[in-house]
């Protein structure tokens, strides 16, 4: 091909500049509004370090990165161990097992939203189908009111959650398994081994690169969830179920606080950068296996 | 194959017992996975019977799950309600627009790249694509402030544009993807097109485009079902009702007609089946543009 030296520049031209419009300008001017009071209608004031020192002295921050760690510590565990219960279910060839793994990653395709309205619905303390079902099949008495109880809100909201993204960390595993030698699993059997001891023995070493790269997106979109709080609880009742992420949202949207927004937003992301660089680092010392 | 060889080296004898444990096995594999996709399935279920009941019906308790419109004259009563009561086909409009022109968009953004990407050497070439790669991670929290001030200075809110632009030009990923495609194609075929004259949009346009159908075809769903379910962007600039794709109608909906549950649940039914209908269309390119997306 012929061409001129612009032309590779003509074809990254709309990427470029999106790029610098929506991204890299965004992320300088974010790490400057950390340093100042900024409420949009008047122009931003240097504050220095103003905002972080509030941040860290706020009674208000520690509960929210608490609710954050909280969450993290319902949602990784919970989606890995179904997600890979999953995997391990449709990994065979049996009858209908295409549908079953299309079923399964269905919710990952459907708004959270219209989702979250549902399980709102079922949710319902008085109503709703959850509290009715513990009431009149388990005998229940008092069975908790969900989204408005400053205990089971957050839970909730990680149901919702891992509820909503198993099927997708179930295609993650079953990438993973499908990349096991299966005369392992045979060789295993034929020495004596039941089913899970040679789940447990050959398949769970054999996966675990696969594991730890899970637990790391799993973390990382643990960290950003917006969707089902806002559509649930609105971070409530009373900040029991308000995350970083969320508190970005309330702090930059709610309450005009750009700056102290700002300066939460590092924060986050900070934390997702130290998953992430922890990913490729570690993911390259450990694919290599076998 | 490594399975039937398997077998078949163990002692004959224990075959009638292996083969009761192999059916054990298999009806309990059965068990869990309808269990499981009854977990899957019972909010959908609950919504769509909710969309089907009569508004009166639907504060009982116990709560009952009969679908008592369809035994009426009027079955979709619900659903007409939201359309004609509730502007419901507007929503739908805006969603299927904002959706469908982020998609197309992202496509031709993407490719562009991609192709320089893949098969142009230029100065910077590997930091560019480093950066952009890089920005995949970079949680939105960080980006969006500056953005929503952007917008404001443009005068941009409540229009279409905020919910456009921003995705249909930084498509990340889908460059990452289409590269990674277009890397795969083999040089014989530009060749052939350079010594008939062909210049570098040609080739481009003539012949990694029709090549790239299946990776245009992942990249376009995703962009189109990411951009329909989107929420936090709506939710910051747009405010004037007309303008409202559906999950923001959705939401403003609870707010207005807090225990409307009948018409809660049409809409949500009617934000979630044409995702559905795609799903069921082109399962395959969707899985594998999630799969790459999420993996990054």
């Amino acid at each position: 091909m012929r061409r001129a030296p612009i032309t590779p520049y003509l074809f990254l031209a709309p990427m470029v500049v999106g790029l610098l419009v929506f991204r890299v300008i965004p992320i300088g001017v974010s790490f400057f509004a950390s340093f100042t009071h900024w409420n949009v209608i008047a122009p931003p004031q240097w504050a220095g370090l103003a905002n972080y020192r509030e941040m860290l002295g706020s009674a208000d921050f520690w509960r929210v990165l608490g609710n954050t760690s909280l969450f993290a510590a319902m949602y990784v565990p919970g989606v890995m161990i179904i997600g890979l219960a999953l995997a391990v279910l449709v990994n065979r060839k049996l009858r209908g097992i295409t549908f079953f793994r299309g079923l399964f990653f269905m919710p990952y395709i459907t708004s959270l939203v219209a989702v979250a309205l549902a399980w709102r619905w079922v949710f319902s303390t008085r109503f709703g189908l959850l509290n009715n079902a513990l009431i009149e099949v388990f005998g229940i008495t008092n069975p908790p009111a969900w989204l408005s109880d400053p205990i089971w809100a957050l839970p909730s909201v990680a149901i919702v959650y891992i509820w909503q993204s198993a099927g997708f960390v179930m295609l993650l595993f079953l990438a993973g398994l499908q990349s096991i030698d299966r005369t392992l699993h045979d060789a295993a059997r034929l020495d004596g081994a039941t089913a899970w001891q040679s789940f447990r023995y050959v398949t769970l070493p054999l996966l675990s690169p696969v594991v730890f790269f899970v637990m790391i997106i799993s973390l990382i979109t643990s960290s950003q969830t917006f969707e089902v709080t806002y559509a649930l609880t609105r971070g409530g009742p009373n900040g029991a179920s308000t995350t970083l992420a969320y508190s970005v949202f309330q702090n930059a949207f709610v309450f005009y606080r750009m700056g102290y927004a700002s300066a939460l937003a590092y924060t986050l992301f900070a934390l997702v950068g130290t998953l992430t660089l922890l990913n490729f680092t570690l993911r390259r010392r450990w694919v290599h296996y076998g | 194959m490594v399975d039937r060889a398997g077998t078949l080296t163990l002692p004959a004898v224990r075959s009638g017992s292996l083969r009761r444990d192999r059916m054990a096995t298999q009806t309990l594999i059965y068990v869990f996975l309808i269990a499981f996709a009854a977990i899957t399935v019972f909010p959908f279920a609950w919504m769509v019977i909710t969309s089907l009941k009569d508004p009166r019906d639907v504060f009982r308790i116990p709560p009952s799950l009969v679908p008592g419109l369809l035994f009426t004259d009027q079955p979709l009563a619900n659903y007409q309600t939201i359309f004609t009561e509730l502007n419901f086909a507007r929503y739908l409009f805006n969603s299927a627009f904002v959706a469908t022109t982020c998609a197309i968009g992202q496509c031709v953004t993407c490719s562009l790249a991609g192709f320089a990407f893949a098969r142009m050497d230029f100065p910077a070439k590997r930091w560019l694509f480093i950066g952009l790669l890089a920005t995949l991670f970079v949680p939105v929290e960080v980006t969006i402030i500056p953005e929503f001030l952007l917008m404001i200075q443009l005068g941009w809110l409540d229009t279409y544009l905020p919910l456009i632009v921003p995705s249909l030009m930084v498509g990340a990923f889908g460059t990452f993807l289409l590269t990674e495609f277009f890397k795969t194609i083999p040089r014989d075929y530009e060749e052939a097109a350079a010594v008939e004259g062909a210049n570098a949009f040609q080739v481009y346009w003539h012949v990694f485009l029709p090549l790239s159908r299946p990776a245009l075809a992942s990249l376009f769903v995703v962009a189109f079902i990411t951009n329909w379910n989107e929420l936090l962007r709506p939710v910051l600039y747009i405010t004037n009702p007309d303008l409202r794709t559906v999950p923001l109608a959705l939401m403003s909906f609870q707010g207005e007609y807090e225990s409307a549950w009948t018409l809660l649940m049409a809409g949500a039914v009617l934000s979630i089946l044409p995702m559905v209908l795609v799903y069921l269309a082109a399962q395959r390119y969707i899985v594998q543009g999630f799969m790459s997306s999420g993996i990054k």
